[in-house]
């Protein structure tokens, strides 16, 4: 079957991200939710076009372009349309369960799924509807646009042909593809979660501030976002959902740190309340050293 | 002989029919938005009405398809049926070091083109399609592939070679090609022509100046440089390319603006050229804007100018003398004023030209003075005429 529109369900940082980068491929994207901000979600792809354009990544012509792929609804109806579903919403099993039973339904059976799951395991989701084998588990990283690899994870009943239809798709969004095992946490997840965390630990003791941290992290392994940074722009309730469930799978080395803990009770969540372990300002970009605060 | 000429790009596919006994144009077209619901196919035969229609097309082979239910279309088309087309001639951005030539398609030149992709990433692969698809719908019909960097395989090595470590060149081939190279020998061969002199007895700088653009030095038919290099970004200012920029600048925007490879690759590519300094791409929008007094329009117009001009004189000094300059494509062709520009500063050439014919548009016309110590002519190009030449002779 040709692929040329797709349905992103979750318009969260991985929903827009994956919609703008299809998008910006030639897809046609029709980007679902139902959560908070999802209305607000077309808004801030134009935003991070507006950031493309302005270090002269694409062009005004090509910026209107991705934009005029992208549709946003509310209306589950629409999901008959879709050559493609990919489900990004945050990974809570049952939320996931009921919104790929309602795709299910919706859906042309021929059509392939992929859940963007990190941290649980697409043989339990693929179970709890009837196209068990067009069920494929693919983990774009955020930024979406810009990271250029995705893990894919098979279910244990998950086809061959559905592999090869999520194959195809990622690499034409330019990914290259690592397939590893099923495994909650994933490669990058569970990685990251370890980093943050420790990071987050010496800031509690300490050993440093967040600013510290993150400059000796991020410059002495050559990344271009520190942990720290990556934590606030995924949100820390999001990263503390990860660790809870990384803890009951694996045990107490993915105990989160107290204060991942404090900052979430004091909705300080990162770059959506414009506070987490760095400051933000109302553009989403990060406050140097010299014009935030200082605690911690 | 019927030669069916194509050029495919990612999204679009341009054709022309050729009887070749009198090189006359049978009929012509183009599909745009190819891989969407709404491609629109644009077809013309000769002495008939103009057909346009849109339509779903997913793919290369149906473009092609639809443009040969056109060709043989009762009312709109010329042929009875596709058997009356003795062969195709596909135009192929990139030959790289392996065709210095156009040749016939076969097993191994597709996997050599396969090969290929990397040099030029946006046309090649593109081509390649289009040859796959052209040999699905007429599976006995012969293939060429026609080369713009062929003609400058006649570069020489000490103009094509960069001076960075040769096994730079060595490893990954990076050097020279030139590209716009069917259109340089069209323009170059037909001011021969015009001149009634052969072509292997003169020296010519033809000027490709389209939306993208480059200068040919042409000595005694074969090029010897040419302002495009590795890709088609180096050499001439353009529409929205910056051409000739000292690298040391681009590591110091990489750093200063905190940009990627793709970012400085985009600035580079299309937000610069004519649209980085005056904010718009086309000539004519350039000339427009100078009549209201435009400072970075006239700026733009005269960055334009002197970048030709200095290629001009450098490839006088490369052939040891020039007998015409040869202006070609969109602005070329319709560009009277910077023709003007350009020629009062090559007074020292000799070359004066006749303002009245520099007026004249759309026909092959020298515009110098019959006392102009070098001829300057005006030649609309014609590459599928040349792709069609070279498929006739090769098969």
């Amino acid at each position: 079957m040709d692929i040329r529109k797709i349905a992103v369900l979750g318009a969260g940082r991985l929903g827009r991200g994956i919609a703008e980068c299809a998008a910006s491929k030639g897809y046609e994207v029709v980007l679902f939710s139902q959560g908070a901000g999802g209305q607000d979600a077309l808004r801030r792809i134009e935003k991070s076009l507006d950031r493309k354009l302005a270090k002269w990544g694409i062009t005004e012509s090509e910026k209107r372009l991705v934009l005029g792929r992208i549709s946003y609804t509310l209306d589950l109806k629409e999901l008959s349309k879709a050559d493609l579903l990919i489900e990004a919403t945050v990974d809570h099993f049952y939320t996931k369960q009921e919104l790929l039973r309602t795709a299910d339904h919706l859906c042309r059976p021929e059509v392939v799924f992929i859940s963007t799951t990190s941290t649980l395991k697409v043989s339990e989701l693929a179970r709890r509807i009837n196209r068990t084998g067009q069920l494929v588990g693919l983990h774009f990283i955020p930024p979406v646009p810009e990271v250029p690899v995705a893990e894919l994870v098979r279910g244990t009943h998950t086809d061959e042909n559905a592999v090869e239809v999520a194959k195809q798709f990622a690499t034409r969004l330019g990914k290259e593809i690592v397939e590893i095992q099923e495994s909650p946490g994933l490669v990058n997840p569970r990685s990251l979660a370890v980093l943050i965390n420790e990071a987050a630990y010496m800031i509690d003791e300490g050993v440093c501030d967040a600013q510290q941290a993150e400059l000796i992290i991020k410059e002495s392994w050559g990344m271009t976002q520190g942990p720290l940074e990556m934590a606030d722009r995924l949100g820390l309730d999001l990263v503390l959902n990860w660790m809870e469930q990384l803890q009951e799978e694996f045990g107490p080395r993915y105990a989160p740190c107290p204060l991942i803990r404090r900052y979430v009770r004091q909705r300080r969540l990162g770059v959506k309340t414009r506070q987490g372990f760095l400051a933000y300002t109302e553009d989403d970009a990060l406050v140097t050293k010299d014009e935030g605060e200082q605690e911690d | 002989m019927n030669i069916f000429v194509l050029n495919c790009g990612s999204s679009s596919v341009k054709y022309k029919l050729y009887d070749m006994e009198n090189e006359l144009v049978l009929a012509e077209g183009r599909v745009e938005r190819v891989g969407q619901d709404n491609a629109v196919i644009t077809h013309q035969s000769t002495g008939k009405e103009k057909v346009s229609k849109t339509m779903p097309i997913l793919e290369h082979t149906t473009a092609i398809q639809e443009s040969l239910n056109l060709l043989t279309h009762p009312e709109h088309g010329v042929l009875k049926s596709v058997e009356e087309i003795d062969a195709v001639g596909h135009r192929v951005v990139h030959g790289g070091e392996s065709f210095s030539d156009s040749v016939l398609i076969n097993e191994r030149t597709k996997e050599i083109l396969d090969s290929l992709a990397g040099l030029a990433p946006l046309h090649n692969p593109a081509n390649v399609t289009g040859i796959r698809a052209a040999e699905k719908i007429m599976p006995n019909v012969p293939q060429v592939a026609v080369f713009d960097t062929a003609f400058h395989s006649t570069i020489p090595p000490h103009a094509y070679l960069y001076a960075i470590p040769y096994k730079v060149y060595q490893r990954h081939k990076v050097r020279r090609y030139g590209f716009h190279g069917t259109s340089h020998k069209y323009v170059s061969q037909r001011a021969a022509e015009l001149m009634g002199r052969n072509i292997e007895d003169v020296k010519i700088i033809s000027c490709h100046l389209g939306n993208g653009a480059s200068i040919a030095a042409v000595d005694g038919g074969k090029s010897v440089d040419t302002s495009m290099g590795f890709t088609p970004l180096e050499g001439l200012m353009m529409g929205t390319r910056s051409g000739d920029i000292d690298p040391g600048a681009v590591f110091y925007i990489m750093k200063e603006e905190d940009l990627s490879l793709q970012q400085i690759d985009s600035m580079l590519n299309k937000h610069s050229g004519l649209y980085g300094i005056a904010g718009v791409s086309d000539m004519r929008d350039i000339e427009r804007e100078i009549a209201n007094d435009d400072k970075l329009a006239t700026l733009a117009f005269a960055m334009y100018e002197y970048r030709i001009r200095k290629y001009v004189g450098s490839y006088v000094a490369a052939m040891n003398g020039v007998d015409a300059i040869v202006f070609t494509a969109g602005i070329g062709e319709n560009t009277p004023s910077l023709r003007t520009a350009l020629c009062a500063n090559l007074s020292y050439l000799g070359i004066e030209i006749d303002e009245e014919k520099n007026k004249i548009r759309g026909e092959d016309v020298e515009i110098s003075t019959p006392d102009s110590k070098v001829k300057v002519f005006v030649i609309p190009t014609d590459e599928e005429l040349v792709i069609a030449r070279d498929t006739a002779k090769i098969v």
